[in-house]
């Protein structure tokens, strides 16, 4: 019992909801990009590129803001190659991701070693301050004064809304229902996966963002899939920003989980709990919990 | 020649071009001189037998991973769970070995590449009646499957089976291990290139007459070609769909061939580096050809190879960016090369 109180506690619920932050991006930013009908794998690597980035100017010039900023321009300009590729070329969208992770990944290996020195992490630097005064509430504290955590607490509503209550969140669904009808009635259908694939890659810099500056400091392979869970978390929550949310605090559940048995020492092993998020993810696709259904015109170039 | 081989050719040239005027852009940018660090490369590699044993022990499992994808990929089907099933397959062989350590060798190295090949095919059958029953489409399975497999491994890996305070597995008996090149000829002195490579290059003869001389070939490529056309004709596409996926799975269990019963005699976790994915690089360059996945998986061996010779003027990491350069340049230039051709008609 003992144990079961020590894990369940304010401060592991707060942690549920600080770690749900990386995976409701990275999953949003999948939404958009395939509510659009580009299925964007890519999403780990732009959240490699973009933590790799931060990190790099943080250190550099020890200035979060600039390093933010210089980061997501980073991310918004591979964002315009990955469109150049997908929506321009027509290149089939899937080999393109698969290329994007394979180059973040050999990228930031190559640069970290290149610039640091060193094949693990680079020095450490200050993330993001958290805002003050809400800081020092206990247990929500640390969630509540954190910018980004905030910002995807107000993105479910704002993806909800762009998505299903504007002109532009309709025409962008368009695009990746029906491209041909869309338009035949008008609707630019490259321009609307055009801003998708921003709107993509923004989100997905921000889950990087967060990774890397509540580390502290950039290591190789910290992204450690996360992106992929994104993906994960979208398909479970059938696309719509609400479900998404409750499938991300499914997935930050098992790994608050997870650590808390680390550190108590528990035997129950830690790699079983790291793999329930694509178990659960396969039996879901599978049917066993709910039907799913993509966009229509997901994946198809046009 | 054939209008569409030339234009492969055309296009796959253009692209390894390409990919090396960028890498050269890249090191000048970064103050490097490329012709020197491209030709100390180039230099190590072909001036001894030792560095062409080295690049040819790096392309053996590139090639068969790519035989295995050729498979797949040419009935459009997208596996990228080759990190997994390899990794399983690997590591059923080294477990399967080491239990068998008091066999004769004759009947202990077959049994366990059979049974590492079972295992890997068991993660391309489930994609792919997945696939098959619910349409769902085998990216998503295989990616995920991708984590579950090298999660399940560690766990079982580290809980049963590994040396203490390793990640690798107890050592097989020696008289299992395959005879390296250096055996017959002198010129490989020193060198880990092993009979695998013979193996693999069988094997992809054999996939090359499968694809493009056999009955089964044909439906495997009318199937990339068109699916509901080829069921329309009368081709079990499902079937296919399960065979193919699952041979091409299995075949990467003979990656773990290379490197267990070849170099190191144990499974060692995250021994694969992300071959599963190269493999994917290797297999689109050479546009699903078998024969072509063979020059392709060279051109890798010297890249991954070579990468370790530049080491000390520039962090061998850099030829993993040349191998993310390589995919995005080939399906750019293919566009352009055919946009071309259209209009020349």
């Amino acid at each position: 019992m003992d144990f079961l109180i020590q894990i369940f506690s304010f401060a592991f619920l707060a942690q549920v909801l600080r770690f749900c932050t990386p995976y409701y991006l990275a999953a949003n930013s999948a939404n958009f990009s395939e509510r659009s009908g580009v299925i964007n794998i890519a999403v780990e690597g732009f959240m490699i590129s973009s933590a790799f980035s931060f990190a790099l100017i943080s250190v550099l010039t020890g200035n979060w803001f600039f390093a933010l900023i210089f980061s997501v321009i980073v991310n918004l300009v591979l964002g315009c190659l990955f469109a150049l590729f997908t929506v321009r070329l027509k290149i089939d969208q899937i080999v393109v991701g698969v290329g994007f992770n394979l180059l973040m990944a050999g990228l930031s290996k190559f640069l970290l070693v290149y610039i640091f020195g060193t094949s693990s992490a680079t020095p450490g630097f200050n993330g993001i301050p958290h805002i003050p005064f809400i800081d020092s509430i206990p247990y929500l504290g640390k969630v509540l004064s954190d910018y980004i955590v905030l910002f995807s607490f107000v993105l479910i509503f704002l993806a909800n809304h762009i998505l299903f209550k504007t002109r532009f969140g309709l025409r962008l669904r368009s695009a990746g229902e029906n491209p041909e009808a869309a338009e035949s009635l008008g609707v630019k259908v490259r321009k609307y996966r055009f801003y998708a694939l921003l709107i993509s890659c923004f989100l997905s810099a921000l889950a990087g963002i967060w990774l890397v500056s509540n580390q502290n400091s950039y290591s190789d392979g910290m992204i450690a899939g996360r992106g992929f869970i994104g993906l994960a978390a979208m398909i479970i929550g059938k696309w719509k920003p609400g479900k998404i949310f409750i499938a991300c605090l499914m997935f930050s559940f098992f790994e608050a989980l997870e650590i808390s048995l680390q550190l108590s020492g528990s035997n129950i092993p830690s790699q079983l709990i790291q793999i329930l998020p694509y178990l659960i993810t396969i039996l879901v696709l599978i049917g066993f919990i709910g039907k799913t259904k993509p966009p229509a015109a997901d994946g198809v170039p046009y | 020649m054939n209008i569409n081989i030339r234009k492969n050719i055309v296009s796959v040239a253009l692209s390894v071009i390409i990919t090396i005027i960028i890498s050269f852009l890249l090191l000048l940018i970064l103050k490097k001189d490329p012709v020197q660090i491209y030709s100390l490369m180039l230099k190590d590699i072909f001036a001894s037998g030792y560095g062409i044993g080295q690049t040819l022990f790096k392309t053996t499992p590139l090639i068969l991973l790519g035989c295995g994808l050729a498979l797949c990929f040419h009935a459009s089907i997208f596996n990228i769970g080759a990190e997994g099933q390899l990794n399983a397959g690997s590591f059923v062989i080294g477990i399967v070995l080491y239990y068998l350590s008091p066999l004769p060798a004759f009947f202990a190295v077959p049994v366990s590449i059979i049974a590492g090949m079972l295992v890997s095919s068991l993660f391309g059958i489930i994609p792919a009646l997945i696939k098959i029953k619910k349409g769902v489409s085998e990216v998503i399975t295989t990616i995920m499957l991708n984590f579950v497999v090298l999660g399940l491994i560690n766990y079982f890996l580290l809980r049963f089976f590994a040396v203490k305070a390793t990640m690798h597995s107890e050592k097989i008996n020696d008289s299992f291990m395959f005879p390296k090149l250096s055996v017959y000829s002198d010129i490989f002195q020193g060198s880990t290139v092993n009979i695998s490579i013979i193996l693999a290059l069988i094997t992809a003869v054999c996939c090359y007459i499968v694809i493009y001389k056999t009955k089964y070939g044909y439906k495997l490529r009318a199937i990339g070609f068109n699916p509901t056309a080829s069921k329309y004709i009368g081709v079990d596409v499902s079937k296919i769909i399960f065979s193919s996926f699952t041979i091409g799975a299995a075949l990467t269990a003979f990656a773990g061939v290379n490197f267990i019963l070849g170099y190191k005699g144990y499974y060692e976790f995250g021994f694969s580096n992300n071959i599963g994915f190269t493999a994917i690089a290797v297999t689109l360059l050479a546009k699903n050809n078998p024969i072509g996945i063979i020059f392709s998986a060279f051109l890798f061996g010297i890249l991954d190879y070579g990468g370790l010779v530049v080491n000390e003027i520039v962090p061998k990491e850099i030829m993993l960016v040349v191998q993310g350069v390589i995919i995005l340049a080939i399906f750019s230039v293919d566009k352009i090369v055919k946009n071309y051709y259209l209009k020349k008609g």
